[in-house]
């Protein structure tokens, strides 16, 4: 496979002339809706034969406006409304927005609702690198077991935390669940046991993933060296998450700027040094296990008392935070998810900013996907993991 | 061409591998239903469709305050109210609604709007409404809103116990083990019929305690390796 120096300060927009007809470059349309690109997402690919050389990402086909909608509605109204940015960890959207008004009203989230939280995020991100596994298996087609089989295994196991999230929220996806200064919902009784169960039989199910995965050579020979990512490139990019760590740098906000709970547990980050796509992998299926061991430490301690620090909000005009700005960031299934917000002392936002890990990591497309094949172009964009609901907003 | 063979076999290995694992399902229970004839149990608290109330009596239960109408993120609500007047079964004046519309087309099921409703009047049912088949039939009326109430099986929450599940007790901070079992004393009566809103069972031994030292929650975190907007003009 061959590998690719990356010369930091050549732009791979520019470095080409298109319209050199001596070039004979093929331009390839893919997306919007191809099928491996996760959302509405399109590149051009400009192709010498088979290989790429020249790659135009295009985003904003799935623009909602959320940071004016943002705006526009009242503080308490926006927890439901974040919710569609990210969602295949919806979860995690709620608690960066609301610890941002946390933030500037000054407000401590009780013990418990840390507690939920922490255990809430991780077993989002359970479910969220589920479906990326699942997903990617199916990017790389009929080879492994039988081309839908990791999908179909890992959605099977994603269904279980999904119906966990229903028994405490009473939705599946957009769950409305966290409040400024909580959550809204309680656990139930006799939901830790649950719990516990559904954990049992992800785990007992890793090895299988393994089997089809990590250990079977179609998959490594498809996935090594593919797509390799220079750890001082993605900072430069700003690129977050396993796909970060797996190109050697270690940061993970849970453990270098504990929010949550997680300042009372140990997280044990997961490192790889490749930078390819086998290395994101093996990150992403690290995390899982680390997950499910943080919520196992946590489901049989959480703290009692309250949920919410404050009185739920009946009046929405009448919710007002204090005029300031802040920043706050949190690790997400995808990387570090910020949200910068300026408030004016009034009910609404005046500026409202979301910073999300998808849009960073498909920025490092035009740098890794020169020199790959059209096949393995659909398995880089995999391996990023790019959820375009939170892309575009 | 030894090499080669050898490689060959080893994708035949990690191939029947594979294939393995997934004859292994084949054993294994089945995960689907059969979803017409067979209708799995929904959540307790699970979000579906709406229903209006009435109250013992069979007064209408909404005032027509509003409120839901004020908080409803996507603006489906839309309330004629019809200001005082005497109620037909106790005598009382009391608010009503005239009008209630609540469109299910653009509803994100946030329940906000059962959360905030004074009287318990507006709530969810675990039963969605039947398929529809042009815009029209998503748009509830008042009518079909209190049809449900007798139709369909009511999900878990109303503004009561939601309210409940959330509120802090007034005086002394929620740490204290007496403030707790306060919390747990006022929440139960409104959530008994399900989920206790907070069960001492849950909880280890000992890990009631607060950390007084722990800085609050939210605190702006070290810089972002890189400025947020370092890939938006891509
Ligand atoms: S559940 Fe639907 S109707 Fe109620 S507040 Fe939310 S969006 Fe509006
Ligand atoms: S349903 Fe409840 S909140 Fe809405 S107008 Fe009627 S009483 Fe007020």
């Amino acid at each position: 496979m061959q590998v690719q120096t990356i010369t930091r300060r050549v732009d791979p927009h520019l470095a080409i002339d298109l319209y050199d007809p001596e070039a004979e470059l093929l331009l390839l349309h893919f997306g919007p809706q191809h099928p491996s690109t996760h959302g509405v997402f399109r590149m051009d690919l400009y192709l010498d034969g088979e290989i790429v050389v020249k790659v135009v990402p295009y985003v904003g086909y799935l623009h909602r406006a959320v940071e004016k909608l943002c705006e526009k509605l009242t503080y308490a109204q926006i927890t439901p409304v974040v919710d569609k940015n990210d969602y295949v960890a919806p979860m995690t959207n709620e608690q960066a927005i609301n610890m941002a008004f946390e933030a500037l009203l000054g407000i401590e989230v009780p013990r418990r609702a840390r507690w939920i939280r922490t255990i809430f995020a991780e077993m989002q991100r359970i479910a969220s690198h589920l479906l990326w596994l699942g997903t990617f298996a199916l990017d790389m087609g009929g080879a492994l077991g039988g081309g839908s089989t990791v999908f179909l295994h890992c959605f099977r196991e994603r269904e279980l935390i999904l119906d966990l999230f229903e028994d405490v929220t009473g939705a599946r996806f957009h769950y409305n669940t966290h409040t400024v200064g909580g959550n809204r919902h309680d656990i139930p009784a006799g939901w830790s046991a649950k719990v516990k169960a559904a954990l049992d039989v992800i785990a007992s199910r890793l090895p299988e993933y393994a089997s089809m995965t990590l250990e079977n050579r179609i998959f490594i020979e498809r996935t090594r060296g593919v797509g390799i990512l220079d750890g001082e490139l993605a900072l430069e990019l700003g690129v977050t998450g396993p796909i970060l760590r797996a190109s050697g740098v270690d940061h993970d906000l849970r453990r270098d700027a504990p929010f949550h709970a997680y300042d009372e547990v140990k997280v044990n980050v997961v490192t790889r040094s490749a930078g390819d796509c086998l290395a994101r992998a093996q990150v992403r299926l690290g995390e899982i296990e680390e997950s499910i061991r943080l919520v196992r430490a946590m489901i049989d301690g959480i703290p009692e008392g309250i949920i919410n620090a404050g009185r739920p909000i009946k009046q929405p005009a009448q919710f007002k935070i204090p005029a300031g700005q802040v920043y706050v960031g949190i690790e997400t299934p995808r990387g570090e998810l910020g949200t910068y917000v300026i408030a004016d002392g009034t009910a609404n936002a005046h500026r409202l900013k979301i910073r999300p890990p998808s849009l960073h990591a498909l920025s490092a497309l035009p740098h890794i996907l020169p020199g790959a094949t059209v096949s393995d172009a659909v398995v880089i964009l995999g391996s990023l993991d790019p959820i375009m609901g939170e892309a575009d907003r | 061409m030894g090499a080669a063979s050898v490689k060959s076999f080893g994708y035949l290995i990690d191939s029947v591998r594979a294939l393995g694992t997934s004859m292994r399902q084949v054993f294994r229970p089945v995960n689907t239903v059969q979803f017409p004839d067979v209708i799995r149990p929904r959540a307790e608290r699970y979000r579906a469709s709406f229903a209006l109330l009435h109250d013992e009596e069979g007064d209408e239960l909404c005032i027509g305050c509003l409120q839901c109408e004020r908080i409803c993120p996507s603006q489906v609500i839309a309330i004629k109210a019809a200001g005082k007047r005497e109620s037909p079964i106790t005598g009382k004046k009391r608010g009503y609604a005239d009008d209630f519309t609540l469109d299910m087309s653009a509803c994100i099921f946030c329940e906000l709007c059962v959360q905030v409703c004074p009287t318990d009047a507006i709530v969810m049912t675990r039963e969605q409404d039947p398929p529809a088949y042009s815009r029209e039939d998503l748009v509830l009326t008042m009518d079909k809103l209190y049809a449900n109430e007798k139709s369909k099986t009511r999900s878990w929450g109303d503004a009561t116990k939601l309210m409940g599940m959330q509120e802090a007790p007034k005086a002394p901070k929620a740490h204290a083990p007496a403030a707790v079992a306060a919390t747990v004393g006022a929440a139960a009566p409104a959530a008994a019929e399900s989920a206790p809103a907070t069960k001492p069972s849950e909880a280890a031994p000992g890990s009631a305690s607060s950390d007084p030292t722990r800085a609050p929650e939210g605190q702006v975190p070290p810089a972002p390796p890189a400025a947020p907007d370092a890939g938006a003009a891509s």
